[in-house]
């Protein structure tokens, strides 16, 4: 059931694209390098066929800009646990999204959401894939891990 | 008539975008109660007259399929709708979820479009919308 990386990374964009678009209301542009600016991290497990990790990482204005959007709620009025709530849905929303595009015939356990700020420190090595965003001079990133 | 709704959902976030859409899609709400999981949604069941529940499934404490089993066992609140709202969207899991008893299964990331038709045909109702262009469409056959 695993796929090719190249394939993975196309159904991780659409998933990626879906979900930020569709709940969030940003439009983010694929960039080929790591823009390394992110102020905290997101990240669920999942277990099935396939056993891993999603992660997303997401400047502090980009997070921002999705609570504001989701919510309405202004800069001023939104508070940490707004924030951490509206990434830790993010990651959610993508990793579930990714998996039901990846194989709809098979169930996942998904963890719930955890929240870093700062992010974790990269790991490297057995990282499937990577991808990186810009938004309005803002940052977004996810990256899959899989460990079987 | 209105309605008393459950949002069970460990986002706060989600709760608030899905109470906003219920509010502005003009679906007549009386009391909106708020549940971070099932547990705690049980414990407002014991208390509180509810008419739908729009529930996720991946919530810690208690999830939405544990809270659906509990809630199908229980002689008192078996009859009440409940529209699961969740990432989790495998053939499978959709279908365990709508064979142990709840009415409609919501995909996240969800449009407020969709979320208000479901929501009017569990509690089967027309809302607004529908009524209105029917009654267009109606108006205009007839001459």
């Amino acid at each position: 059931m695993r796929q090719p990386v190249k394939e993975m990374k196309e159904i991780m964009m659409a998933a990626i694209f879906d979900v930020v678009e569709q709940m969030f209301y940003v439009f983010l542009e694929p960039i080929g390098d790591d823009y390394a600016d992110y102020a905290m991290e997101a990240a669920i497990q999942f277990k099935g066929d396939l056993k891993g990790e999603m992660s997303v990482l997401v400047s502090d204005g980009l997070a921002k800009s999705m609570v504001q959007n989701l919510l309405g709620l202004e800069t001023g009025q939104m508070t940490k646990e707004d924030i951490e709530d509206c990434v830790k849905e993010v990651a959610n929303m993508i990793c579930g999204n990714f998996l039901g595009r990846l194989d709809r015939t098979r169930t996942f356990d998904l963890s719930v959401p955890s929240f870093s700020q700062p992010p974790r420190k990269a790991v490297t090595g057995g990282d499937a894939c990577r991808l990186y965003f810009d938004s309005d001079g803002e940052s977004f990133g996810a990256i899959l891990r899989l460990t079987n | 008539m209105s309605f008393n709704v459950l949002i069970v959902d460990d986002s706060k976030s989600v709760r608030s975008v899905i109470k906003k859409i219920i509010t502005i899609s003009g679906f007549r709400m009386d009391q909106c109660y708020e549940a971070a999981n099932g547990k705690q949604a049980l414990e407002i069941l014991s208390k509180e007259w509810v008419d739908v529940i729009l529930s996720d499934l991946n919530m810690p404490e208690m999830n939405g399929l544990e809270m659906l089993a509990a809630i199908k066992a229980d002689i008192h609140l078996q009859k009440i709708p409940i529209i699961i709202i969740s990432t989790e969207s495998s053939d499978e899991r959709r279908n365990a979820v709508l064979e142990m008893g709840a009415k409609q299964f919501v995909k996240k990331p969800f449009s407020p479009e969709y979320v208000r038709k479901v929501l009017y045909e569990v509690i089967g109702m027309e809302d607004e919308t529908t009524r209105e262009r029917n009654e267009r469409d109606n108006d205009g056959g007839d001459f």
